[in-house]
């Protein structure tokens, strides 16, 4: 199931995210150059006194246990995924848009929560 | 022994056999010159309900149906209920090598020496290519189901086919290619007394002189040849073998040519041009023969696209595999110069609507966070806008009233919204939009009109200022995905420092509307609430809001934005704390319902392409004055065209007529209408619709449904708006 | 001879001459269909249509063969049902067997908003005199047994509209008939001939640049696809014409059950029987402005999904063949006609998808233009100038494909 996700939401330009400095333990996926979601607790200082600082609901995730995703992704995935790890990737997967971290433990899987149903479907 | 049933028999098979060894074996064979390697159309039949599929590449399957494909017709539509699924695999990959004998075998081998990541395919295999698409993309079907496997190269190594024989008797049964009948002598059948031609398998001597016929009745009994001094030969035989020589199986290499695929083996040689046949059937699949290819070349029809054209050689399964070579041959002959092939088109190999719709997926359908409430109140849910909306909780009239004298919540969470800060967003807005921008005060909003450059209306939806360079902007639910865009290439082309978030999908919007709105509102916290056009951030039922005060139904009515998280809890704090109000909700239905007897315009369904301000009666809404907006040489353009028609307000006693209906003007047609409902609270019909001008004049009335209608200036309630500014 | 081969069409090819009184570019169904009718209705014979391919070549041999007159405004509803009519009576008058079939087209849709656009449609074709009605479930059940009405439970139909006089004919046969019939006449078709410049003399364009040399003529009518644009900008004319491909595909053939012509707006896909058997199917534009003829495999995976929704009996059919055609999109879904402001200079062009039907009609009333030098009433509407004049065809209901 995927459960919705409760984190920040910037937007300021490049540079400032380039430099930021994110809480500790928290998990910074990079939606774009001038975009971020955050997932974690604490301060957040930007050098962009015009930054987009917004609490954000509108995402749903869920870990999958890594082989148990990479073959569900094998079906459903059209572009090549990362080999490194960790590592961010977003696309279509599924015909939706949809996020994905990867690490050593888990693959975390994310999509607006609007579509979380429709992904839901069409997960194993 | 295992079987599988052909015709309503059994047939024993070997394991192993494909379907047409187990049949030859058997003694029921098909007729036309086999060829057991994929590229004749003579052994198609309907296995296990899929019709035109060739037994010599299925292999047999204990109790398996094959029926026989009908001669000279064709099998009935299916019914499509077998249950053939088949999963989808994509894979990645820097090669991919189609066919592997022995070219194909070796580029693989050379590649993987190199390090280069290989996927090869053979139909021996049970691999076939579909087709090579941009990408590059190879489409296949294995075991595996359907495969899409995405590559940098691509090498064709399919070899050749064997050319078939067109003469008179060509289409009786016992005649094989050469490689057929090594194939059935390498699977111990017995083929009785032979007859070959032309190259031979190894260990059998050919006949001389020049294939004239097959003579026998339904089987071959003797293969006719003739001298070169016109002698014909009768040479009885079991069997006829055929080896004609080869053409390249390069439809695969010819269809992505200009991808960059390479093509090795027997598929780069160049095409045997056998004799030009003189009778018998070119082409077995559209049953075009010698004879019909010269009568339409006769009628002007020279080019090979118009001849296949003409003829349909070339269209049917086997996609002029069998007919190409004759056909290039007959036409060199009667026009000189030997034509390219015709075009090579995807599918190589065919494939069903059920394995090649594998892992697709129906366009999806966002649902708002409440969706989960609205179906448990038992609304009927309809696509709407791009998403899953409530039409009607069931009870539209009991809807509208409860809007009407009470008090009605609706899930207006699909609204555009979207923020937009910086130093320049100022400047953006003011470039973006026909009004003016700079005047709004933080805690103020403006309706604003969004135009495209040709002075067309794309959307509408408000601007509210929360700062000095802090934005809040919405638009129609259907159009906020094209908004986003539009916003975004305007910034970047004009390169303004602006930051942009589109909230859609984050934020969830509730409007609590009617007469009894503020009375609800402060039962859950809204002390201090908003001026009309303003709007404020307040806790509701302990949930950080914002709260706009606008109205789209004509009553009081606030809209509360709150993070999605918080839609389910919100939604039901406020239908407890109304229930003594006779809260209920209310849906799509009875929300246009309301809005139309406010005259407001939906983009999209009042409005049309060509919708300019002007037309849609909204100048009031663009300044011309203003230095630069986007459309705005359009507008001043356009505005000085004569107007020739408007979107106006008309009512009408009795029913609604329907949405789409002809407006009529003196028995002509002049319009239509767009919109349209019964007004309980009017008690009469509203409509919104076009009305050319006549004369230069808006008719003052028209005939709808053979009714007649008065224009009638909007808003049709409330028309100086006392209700919503209460 | 098997039925299907043409039986009857003969050609004639004549060698070009030096100067046509009127040139044609473009040898598809609108071009053919202007010489057929400048010869048949005018007696204007003295013609050369310049085809650089073969005739047909282009869309006018590569389309899904939907006529159809069920459109979202007046002017198109008029239009098209002369087109209707002249496509039911345009094998009596060649004498040749375009496979004409009346067999009916539904739109069938799933949502409010769908129904409430299929219903105005039969409400403006009705008014201007084509045959359309809305239709509950049942009757679509009825008119086309093989549907699933719930739409694999994901798209449940909630009703269509039905357009009686939907059909289709054999696409290469309407542009050889119309082909031979304007030869026999006299008019010159060349093959292999492609225009590659505009005589000018002053602002008057007086003839074409062919690369076997120089033709003039009294008055140039593009009729060329695909690259419209291309040839109008030597007549410095800048139309407003994006070119975006558009895709189909058949199956094999099988045994005649298939009556109607069914559509669906919500799912975006089409789909008839042939007159041979095959199943053929069609959908949207690529949204990709592009010039390219290459298929794609998205396209064929969604659109039989998307079919196969709604039909489930296509499960197990064997898809033979895919193609795409390149469309000439105007901004407002209807086409291009007549004069352009540039003297000896006509188009016909913004045919996009749904051009097939407009042939025969096309034609006419282009000859006519031709002809009497004044534009018929019946394409007016159409003319280029309208985006300037704020004329723009707003025609939402038809704003589909076919
Ligand atoms: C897949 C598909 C499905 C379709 N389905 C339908 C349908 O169901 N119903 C419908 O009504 N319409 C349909 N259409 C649209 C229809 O096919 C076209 O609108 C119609 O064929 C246009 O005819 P035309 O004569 O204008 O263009 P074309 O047939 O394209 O002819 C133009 C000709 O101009 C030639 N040419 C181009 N440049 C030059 C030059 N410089 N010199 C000389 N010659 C030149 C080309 O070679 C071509 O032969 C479909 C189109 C496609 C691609």
């Amino acid at each position: 199931m995927l459960e919705r996700l409760e984190g920040l939401r910037i937007i300021a330009n490049a540079q400032a995210l380039d430099a930021a400095v994110w809480p500790n333990g928290s998990r910074v996926f990079r939606l774009a150059a001038d975009d971020v979601f955050l997932l974690g607790d604490g301060e957040v200082h930007l050098d962009d006194p015009h930054a987009i600082v917004e609490l954000e609901t509108g995402f749903s995730g869920m870990s999958m246990e890594p082989a148990a995703a990479l073959d569900w992704l094998e079906s459903t995935c059209e572009w090549e995924l990362p080999g490194q790890r960790p590592a961010f990737a977003q696309g279509a997967v599924a015909g939706l848009a949809v996020k994905l971290w990867f690490d050593e433990t888990e693959v975390f899987v994310m999509t607006a929560s609007a579509l979380a149903a429709e992904l839901e479907e069409r997960m194993p | 022994m295992a079987a599988f049933t052909f015709d309503g028999s059994s047939v024993p098979f070997d394991s192993g056999d494909s379907v047409l060894l187990a049949l030859r074996k058997a003694g029921t064979i098909p007729g036309g010159t086999l060829c057991f390697a994929g590229d004749c159309p003579h052994c198609v039949a309907t296995v296990d309900g899929v019709s035109y599929v060739r037994m010599c590449q299925v292999s047999c399957r204990d109790g398996m149906t094959v029926e026989p494909h009908p001669v000279g017709g064709a099998p009935p539509l299916p019914d499509g209920t077998t249950a053939h699924t088949a999963p989808l695999q994509i894979r990645h990959c820097d090669l991919v090598v189609i066919g592997q004998g022995e070219s194909g075998s070796a580029a693989a081998a050379e590649a993987i020496a190199r390090g280069r990541r290989v996927i090869t395919l053979d139909s021996k295999q049970g691999a076939d290519a579909i087709g090579i698409y941009a990408g590059l993309t190879v489409l296949a079907r294995s075991q595996y189901g359907l495969e899409r496997i995405h590559c940098d190269d691509v090498v064709v190594a399919t070899g050749a086919a064997e050319i078939q024989p067109v003469c008179t008797g060509s289409d009786l049964s016992g005649i094989y290619t050469a490689r057929a009948a090594e194939y059935l002598l390498a699977h111990g059948v017995d083929l009785g007394t032979v007859v070959a031609v032309g190259d031979p398998p190894p260990g059998h001597a050919s006949v001389s002189g020049q294939l004239v016929r097959f003579e026998g009745e339904g089987r071959v009994a003797a293969v006719v040849t003739r001298d070169w001094d016109g002698t014909e030969h009768t040479h009885p035989c079991d069997t006829a073998i055929v080896g004609l020589g080869l053409h390249p199986r390069d439809a695969l290499f010819r269809m992505a040519r200009d991808l960059g695929v390479t093509v090795v083996g027997d598929a780069a040689i160049d095409a045997t041009i056998p004799p030009p046949p003189q009778a018998g059937t070119i082409c077995p699949c559209a049953n075009v023969t010698a004879d019909d290819v010269k009568n339409v070349w006769d009628r002007g029809f020279h080019e090979m696209e118009l001849m296949k054209r003409a003829t349909l050689a070339g269209t049917g399964t086997c996609q002029g595999m069998a007919c190409l070579p004759h056909l290039r041959s007959l036409l060199a002959d009667l026009g000189g110069t030997v034509q390219p092939p015709f075009t090579a088109r995807p599918v190589t190999k065919q494939i069903t609507f059920g394995e090649i719709s594998a892992g697709a997926h129906l366009r999806a359908y966002p649902r708002t966070a409440l969706d989960g409430e609205h179906r448990r109140l038992g609304a009927e849910m309809d696509r709407i806008g791009g998403w899953w909306r409530p039409w009607t909780y069931g009870d539209t009239e009991g809807e509208y009233w409860a809007v009407r004298n009470g008090v009605s919540i609706g899930d207006v969470s699909t609204l555009g919204k979207m923020i937009v800060t910086g130093p320049d967003s100022a400047e953006l807005l003011e470039r973006l939009y026909p009004t003016r921008i700079a005047g709004i005060k933080p805690g103020r909003s403006k309706y604003v009109l969004i135009l495209d450059e040709r002075g067309y209306v794309l959307d509408d939806g408000l601007v509210c200022r929360d700062g000095e360079y802090e934005w809040f902007l919405t638009f129609t639910s259907s159009g906020a995905t094209f908004a986003e865009m539009w916003v975004r290439d305007w910034a970047e082309s004009w390169e303004l420092d602006v930051r942009i978030l589109n909230r859609t999908m984050s934020l969830g919007a509730i409007n609590v509307t009617g007469p009894h709105a503020k009375e609800l509102l402060e039962r859950v916290g809204l002390s201090d609430p908003p001026s009309y056009m303003g709007h404020a951030s307040a806790q509701i039922a302990g949930i950080d809001c914002r709260v706009f005060r606008l109205s789209f139904t004509g009553e009081l009515s606030f809209e509360l934005h709150h993070a999605i998280a918080d839609s389910v809890e919100l939604w039901r704090a406020l239908l407890d704390a109304g229930a003594d109000l006779d809260l209920r909700p209310h849906g799509i239905d009875a929300l246009l319902k309301l809005r139309l007897e406010k005259g407001h315009i939906l983009v999209g369904q009042d409005s049309d392409f060509d919708s300019t301000p002007r037309r849609l009666h909204h100048e009031w809404a663009v300044d011309l004055s203003k230095e630069f907006f986007v459309g705005k040489a359009a507008t001043i353009r356009t505005n000085k065209a004569p107007l020739n028609k408007q979107l106006v307000g008309l009512t009408m006693d009795g029913p609604a007529p329907h949405e789409g209906a002809v407006i009529w003007s003196d028995g002509d047609y002049n319009g239509y209408v767009t919109s349209s409902t019964w007004s309980p609270v009017t008690e009469q019909s509203v409509l919104l619709g076009w009305l050319h001008l006549r004369n230069g004049e808006l008719p003052t009335e028209a005939t709808i449904e053979e009714r007649r209608a008065i224009v009638s200036p909007v808003p049709f309630y409330d028309p100086d708006g006392g209700r919503a500014r209460a | 001879m098997n039925e299907f081969i043409e039986a009857k069409v003969a050609l004639q090819w004549q060698q070009p001459k030096a100067a046509y009184d009127v040139v044609i570019v473009g040898g598809g169904g609108h071009g053919l269909a202007t010489a057929y009718y400048l010869a048949t209705r005018h007696g204007i014979t003295n013609v050369g249509v310049f085809e650089r391919s073969y005739i047909g070549g282009g869309n006018s041999g590569r389309n899904t063969t939907v006529i159809r007159a069920n459109y979202g405004i007046p002017e198109a509803v008029r239009f098209y049902q002369r087109s209707l009519e002249l496509f039911a009576s345009l094998e009596d008058e060649t004498d040749r067997w375009i496979m004409h079939n009346q067999k009916g087209l539904l739109w069938m849709t799933h949502t409010e908003h769908g129904m409430r656009a299929e219903k105005a449609r039969a409400a403006v074709n009705t008014a201007f005199g084509a045959k359309t009605r809305y239709v509950e479930p049942e009757e679509i059940k009825e008119i086309c047994p093989q549907i699933d009405l719930s739409g694999g439970g994901k798209f449940p139909v909630l009703g269509a509209s039905y357009h009686e006089e939907g059909a289709t004919a054999r696409h290469d046969r309407v542009v050889w008939a119309l082909a031979e019939g304007a030869m026999h006449r006299g008019v010159h078709v060349h093959q292999r001939a492609p225009v590659t410049g505009l005589l000018r003399d002053g602002d008057r364009v007086t003839g074409i640049e062919t690369p076997d040399g120089p033709v003039s003529a009294g008055v140039v009518v593009s009729a060329v696809g695909g690259h419209v644009t291309t040839l109008a900008s030597m007549a410095g004319l800048r139309l407003p014409i994006r070119s975006h491909p558009l895709q189909a595909f058949v199956t094999n053939h099988y045994a005649q059950a298939f009556d109607a012509i069914a559509a669906s707006t919500d799912l975006l896909f089409y789909m008839s029987q042939t007159a041979r058997g095959e199943m053929l199917l069609g959908a949207e534009i690529d949204r990709q402005p592009s010039y390219s003829y290459r298929s794609g495999h998205h396209f064929l995976e969604s659109c039989a999904h998307r079919a196969m929704t709604l039909f489930p009996f296509l499960r197990d059919l064997r898809i033979l063949r895919q193609w795409t055609g390149i469309c000439d999109m105007s901004p407002d879904y209807s086409p291009i006609m007549g004069k352009t402001g540039v003297d000896g200079f006509l188009v016909t062009t913004g045919w996009g998808t749904w051009g097939f039907k407009a042939i025969p009609v096309g034609g006419e009333q282009m000859a006519q233009l031709i002809a009497t030098d004044k534009t018929p009433e019946l394409i007016a509407p159409f003319s280029l100038d309208r985006f300037a004049r704020d004329r723009t065809l707003a025609d939402r209901g038809s704003a589909g494909t076919h």
